[in-house]
């Protein structure tokens, strides 16, 4: 009995032991696992991954577990997960603005070189592009200066930011001055020419970026110099928090994706900025939109500089370091991504990158921005700056771009404000 | 002490320092000092190492951590909108929730109208805060938002209020929400409070002709001040933990307006990856709630022997 004593103790302390030890990566290569766990991002974008999982348990008897996060909570997780080195997951769910942090940190196994994942020639390069660090265009951040590129993950939703409006009211806009115009023109009582996507931070920004771009602005020069100050990127913020929030509802600062979305479902907007997601969850749902065919889409109009250009905004799967079924999970992937699975991935609400998926008669009509998405796959969006910063750039940028929409900044104090503190930490980080 | 001396089960063993039953009372408490090991002092002493490193967690950067944090003006935004914060929910759910309880002790006499109230009260509470959050987002969303609706049927404003968009409107629809979900808490605190007010007293004071205030004031509110302090003490805690409602509702704006401490600390660590600024951060508010809290507990009549 007295022996009994210490038991509740030695329990405790094996727990310790135990939770101290560390991961070890790679002890299963080789080997069949019983089953793969997923990271996943909560919402429309895993819904068809979430769909399609168990035929590939039908297919190879590898039960794949699906774990979903919000979209901040999956980022928390992963970074702390990855800190750790822990081998929780065996694959996980990124949007391609992280891939920086990731790639910088040597998170990732490389999938080319480790597991021979090769280019198919039916996917853009710019959708393989945004999963290979270092980047192979572009400034390179210091750290990754010198390095190898490797594919360090796979686009599995092929989100590009494009253009949506009320086709059933008014032609297609070719350029944002065109846009405008629309937008004052069709402004009528509880009717908004244009939707602001303004919430501070990573949504105002993710609205505003194509806009600077088709200006001829941008965040950094090709040497990690900030240009968002310079003459072209103010002339994209005035654009943006005056002349667009002229026609834009009140509240634009606090209006986010699903918002926007709803206001043009509801019949009560012209035309906005809009992603995928939105227009497959809300727009074109007849459960809740009221103009469901009556909306196009298009890729992004052209600004001063003559080019529209939209933004990536690519999900992709990647294996981390840590998990000790990397073979399998690359497997998953080359499964997932193949031209057959993604057609049933299609049916189920994915949204491809595969051109021949894009491109297919049939499936345009049921899917009506699919011709838009290809037209900006092919025009090569950008991607937001490939830096290790880039978050805390974006909530610079974002919560300054808040503050000059709100009208508690002039556009030119709220851009130096925002290229200063900017400055500051890409010389603090070594840029 | 004499009594527990004479107790033969407690003699002392052999040669060691503590008694038979000291020991099993050791070995029965090990696990959960073990847990609190793990889960607490294991922690907060990564933090104190981490806020003395760099933001990789490589070098020993002394106490710059500690001088960076405390000279980035953000910091003070944020203490400034939490405080404000802080004074506008903390009193405000304490008179309606003192309010609602001395309201349904005085008027509700049916135990069943009283058990319905306080499943009703539970309600808010046991909500997610996101959950609570996107409803929010649906009453006061620009747009189609449900309060402007109703005061635009009704007549009480022409135009639709930009609830979330400007500084002066974005942080009380913030604290609302709070109000909302935490005011029932204050409620069912002091509704327990009000029911161990001896009756005896109440019937004395209403013969010696004492009006419903000056029973309260001079006979219920001794009864309640332990609690109410109780409450400042969990509240206070909450207020600092604040995250998710105001991250769905304003995401910190219009520009730093409602970014309240959790939600800059939480930037410092995911946006910027400064983990030493942030455990700095962390330590130095677990100092500054350590005092606040030591100052409140004196002020609680804890029975002393």
């Amino acid at each position: 009995m007295r022996r009994l004593q210490w038991a509740p103790a030695l329990v405790v302390a094996a727990l310790l032991i135990g939770a101290c030890q560390p991961a070890t990566p790679g002890g299963n290569i080789g080997q069949k696992p019983a089953k793969l766990t997923i990271a996943a991002v909560q919402g429309n974008e895993d819904a068809a991954l979430k769909a399609v999982a168990p035929l590939y348990e039908q297919k190879t008897g590898i039960k794949i577990e699906i774990v979903e996060f919000p979209y901040d909570q999956l980022f928390e997780k992963l970074v702390t997960t990855f800190k750790a080195n822990s081998p929780t997951y065996d694959l996980v769910m990124m949007d391609d603005p992280w891939m920086p942090k990731f790639g910088t940190d040597e998170s990732l196994q490389p999938l080319d070189s480790t597991y021979g994942i090769k280019r198919d020639s039916d996917i853009p390069d710019v959708v393989y592009d945004v999963g290979t660090w270092p980047p192979p265009r572009g400034p390179v951040p210091p750290k990754a200066k010198g390095k190898a590129a490797h594919l360090i993950g796979v686009t599995i939703v092929g989100n590009v930011e494009m253009f949506m409006y009320r086709s059933d009211m008014g032609p297609a806009p070719k350029t944002w001055d065109e846009v405008k115009a629309n937008a004052d023109k069709n402004k009528k009582p509880n009717f908004w020419g244009y939707v602001v996507r303004g919430k501070a931070t990573n949504p105002i920004v993710a609205d505003f970026l194509p806009i600077l771009w088709s200006f001829g602005g941008d965040v950094f020069d090709q040497n990690w110099n900030v240009t968002i100050d310079n003459a072209a990127s103010l002339k994209a913020v005035k654009f943006l928090v005056q002349d667009l929030k002229a026609a834009a509802p009140p509240g634009s600062e606090s209006i986010d994706a699903a918002d926007r979305s709803r206001l043009m479902a509801i019949g009560q907007a012209y035309q906005s900025t809009v992603w995928p997601g939105e227009i497959t969850e809300i727009v074109e749902n007849s459960t809740v939109s009221q103009v469901k065919g009556k909306v196009s889409y298009i890729p992004m109009p052209a600004g001063p500089s003559g080019k529209g250009i939209g933004m990536m905004g690519n999900w992709l799967l990647g294996v981390p370091k840590a998990s000790s079924n990397g073979q399998a999970a690359a497997d998953f992937i080359t499964w997932l991504t193949s031209s057959d699975t993604q057609k049933t991935y299609v049916e189920k609400g994915g949204i491809p990158a595969r051109k021949s998926i894009l491109n297919d008669a049939s499936l345009n009509q049921k899917n009506p921005y699919f011709a838009a998405l290809a037209k900006s796959l092919e025009a090569v969006p950008n991607w937001r700056p490939r830096t290790d910063q880039w978050n805390a750039v974006e909530t610079i940028l974002g919560t300054n771009l808040n503050a000059a929409l709100a009208g508690l900044a002039t556009p030119e104090d709220a851009t130096k404000k925002a290229a200063d503190q900017i400055r500051t930490l890409m010389k603090g980080a070594g840029y | 002490m004499a009594n527990v001396t004479a107790r033969p089960a407690l003699s002392r063993v052999g040669a060691g320092r503590f008694t038979r039953q000291e020991r099993l009372a050791y070995t029965m408490l090990a696990p959960v000092f073990g847990t609190i090991l793990v889960i607490v002092t294991y922690p907060f002493l990564l933090a104190v190492v981490q806020s003395v490193q760099d933001a990789a967690g490589r070098e020993f950067v002394g106490a710059s951590n500690y001088a960076n944090a405390l000279a980035n003006p953000l910091l003070y935004e944020a203490l400034g909108a939490t405080g404000t914060y802080a004074a506008l929910v903390m009193p405000t759910e304490i008179v309606l929730g003192l309010g609602l309880a001395l309201l349904v002790h005085r008027v509700v006499r049916s135990t069943g109208v009283r058990a319905l109230l306080f499943v009703l009260a539970t309600i808010p509470l046991v909500l997610p805060p996101i959950a609570v959050g996107v409803i929010a987002r649906l009453i006061y969303a620009p747009g189609y938002g449900v309060l402007n609706h109703l005061l635009i049927v009704t007549g009480i404003v022409r135009d639709e209020i930009n609830w979330l968009g400007q500084p002066t409107t974005a942080m009380p629809a913030v604290a609302s929400v709070d109000i909302w979900q935490w005011t029932p808490f204050v409620y069912l605190v002091l509704f327990s409070g009000l029911l161990t007010v001896p009756r005896e007293e109440i019937e004395a004071a209403q013969v010696d002709g004492a009006s419903g205030w000056q029973q309260f004031w001079h006979i219920e509110l001794n009864y309640l001040r332990p609690l109410v302090l109780l409450i400042v003490f969990f509240r206070l805690a909450d207020v600092l933990r604040v995250f998710d409602h105001v991250f769905v509702l304003t995401g910190g704006g219009p520009g730093n307006t409602t970014q309240l401490l959790s939600l800059y600390l939480y930037r410092i660590e995911f946006k910027y990856f400064d983990s030493g600024q942030a455990a700095a951060l962390a330590v130095m508010v677990l100092v500054a709630v350590s005092i606040a809290y030591s100052l409140v507990t004196r002020a609680l009549p804890v029975e002393r022997r």
